[in-house]
């Protein structure tokens, strides 16, 4: 019914050489399609082509645009248009897969444009959203033309049911769940509790988990606190006690394998976002890593760790609630560890292999029936009358 | 200049037909593809619960209850359809077992569990299809110009909720 080998385009809207979680998600799920044999070709908008993969097309340079409380780099406009709808032609794709078709962007276009087989996957979940999915109405005939849809979450999916009124198959990010298997470093295990982001960031929630490190430190009298990831450690420090100061460490940006020990040696991984969060691929690194999670009760944190059943949430904002999460949680050796245990063993859920095969199994669903994926423009009745002139 | 502009409009309006017609189209062949698909779907995994119900996984209960299932289910009517996959859900819901398998067996229920994710996406889509051509097609300018045709209206089965 379906020959072995497929010939997937996949659209990213975000720039290519910007790091987000988008981005890396198209990454590793190209990657995976190209070592199970199928034919992939990502476009993307790209600032600096020197350090491209292989199967990357540029559609331009993007244009960077306030969106959703953050600068967003994106691309459309009628030269991208004509890019989306060459490399369309070109590549006789027998499935497109759209990466957040419902913002402005290249994958817009390529749903607007083309006839076939088409998934896209909502990866957002932001009520800022609202000013977007007020042109719904123009929107929908355009989303209704994806034959799947994937939300990345719970909360991705509800977005979607209550802006766009249509569903979609929940299947989660992936992550490598065997490569966040890391070794104990001393030197972060202990009473530590561990945190990674861009910490100056307020909706990563820091000042929040500050505010509870001198409670903590009440009861632990050994506390640490280390923070890993990019910003500049003395716009922290200096707003700070010294008292509280001297027991943070900044470690910096981390390397993948670091970051697999970091999640693996700490007392405690907490992650205090207060929102803005459709999924929290950093809980699940941390699950897989066998770190005790704690995390904020936000709706995609509560839903990665199963209200609470893979790690501990308190409630949002509430740094009272978090320090009591962690005293508890390391002065209790035997709950931590039936945590991290569980918890790695759950992480596997999003592992890669399991995600990417969901994904597929949504691509096989969606080619039935389908020829290869063509432009529009060619099925539009007065075009059809003009090949057939053309013709006699 | 007035008349430019009044066909200017009836041109747009026309597109607007046009545009219209085109993504209902779209949408009824996706309710005949998405259909076709799951009632393949629904027919192997019937057969495949046949093939176990001649296999010597099974006892012979069991084995005639599956038989009799997989029977209804192939041969039931359009409107019995709903009830005889809920009921070959059921049977097959027998074999969930915590004993291991191994042999031809084991191939069989792997292919059933494959096969039951599978018809979970299917009817996911199916039902999303369905959904949305009623729902354009209760909109006004659908109505009002016949855009759908000659076109039944399509329905939902009760069984497409819960197949599983």
């Amino acid at each position: 019914m379906i020959s072995n080998s497929l010939k997937i385009g996949i659209v990213c809207p975000y720039g290519w050489d910007t790091p987000g979680g988008v981005q890396s998600h198209i990454n590793d799920l190209a990657g995976y399609l190209i070592s199970r044999g199928h034919h992939v070709s990502v476009l993307a908008p790209v600032v600096n082509e020197t350090s491209l993969p292989d199967f990357v097309v540029n559609a331009g340079k993007p244009l960077a645009i306030p969106y959703n409380g953050a600068v967003a780099r994106i691309l459309f406009g009628p030269i991208a248009f004509a890019r989306v709808k060459q490399w369309i032609e070109d590549n006789q794709f027998d499935l497109l897969h759209l990466h957040e078709p419902a913002i402005p962007s290249i994958s817009l276009l390529a749903c607007w444009a083309s006839e076939g087989a088409m998934v896209g996957t909502f990866h957002a979940s932001a009520k800022r959203q609202k000013a977007i999915f007020a042109i719904g109405p123009i929107l929908e005939p355009v989303i209704e033309k994806l034959s799947a849809r994937i939300a990345v979450s719970e909360a991705a999916r509800e977005t979607l049911t209550t802006h766009l009124e249509t569903d979609a198959v929940v299947i989660p990010n992936g992550i490598y769940a065997n490569r966040m298997h890391g070794k104990v470093n001393p030197e972060w295990a202990g009473e530590t509790i561990g945190f990674m982001g861009r910490f100056e960031e307020p909706r990563k929630g820091l000042d929040v988990l500050l505010k509870s490190l001198p409670i903590i430190a009440k009861s632990l009298p050994d506390a640490k606190l280390l923070i890993a990831g990019p910003g500049d450690p003395e716009n922290i420090l200096k707003k700070l006690n010294p008292e509280i100061a001297k027991r943070i460490k900044f470690l910096g940006r981390l390397s993948d394998s670091e970051k697999a020990d970091f999640m693996t040696s700490v007392g405690a991984y907490v992650a205090p976002n207060t929102g803005g969060e459709s999924f929290g691929i950093i809980l699940a690194e941390a699950l897989a890593g066998g770190a005790a999670v704690i995390a904020s009760d936000i709706p995609a944190f509560s839903a990665v760790l199963q209200n609470g059943k893979y790690g501990k949430l308190f409630k949002s904002e509430d740094s009272v609630s978090l320090a009591k999460c962690a005293i508890e949680l390391i002065k209790n050796p035997e709950e931590r560890n039936h945590l991290s245990k569980s918890g790695q063993d759950y992480a596997q859920r999003f592992d890669w292999d399991t995600v990417a095969e969901e994904i597929f199994e949504v691509y096989e669903m969606a080619i039935v029936g389908q020829g290869k994926v063509r432009l529009t423009s060619d099925s539009r009745p007065w075009n059809r009358i003009w090949n057939w002139s053309q013709d006699r | 200049m007035k008349i430019g502009a009044n066909i200017a409009l009836l041109i747009l309006f026309l597109w607007y037909l046009s545009f219209s017609a085109t993504r209902l189209d779209r949408l009824h062949h996706r309710v005949e593809t998405s259909w076709a698909n799951l009632d393949g779907l629904l027919q192997r995994r019937a057969a495949i619960a046949l093939e176990i119900a001649h296999s010597e996984l099974v006892d012979p209960a069991t084995s005639l209850i599956l038989t009799s299932a997989s029977h209804q289910a192939r041969e039931a009517t359009i409107e019995s359809r709903s009830e005889a996959e809920s009921g070959l859900s059921g049977a097959l819901g027998l074999l969930l077992t915590d004993e291991p398998v191994t042999g031809v067996e084991k191939d069989l229920l792997r292919e059933l569990g494959e096969l039951t994710d599978k018809i979970r996406v299917a009817i996911a889509l199916h039902v999303d299809a369905v959904t949305r051509t009623q729902m354009v097609r209760k909109k006004l300018v659908f109505r009002l110009f016949r855009l759908a045709g000659s076109a039944p209206l399509p329905v939902k089965y009760e069984f497409e909720e819960d197949v599983i």
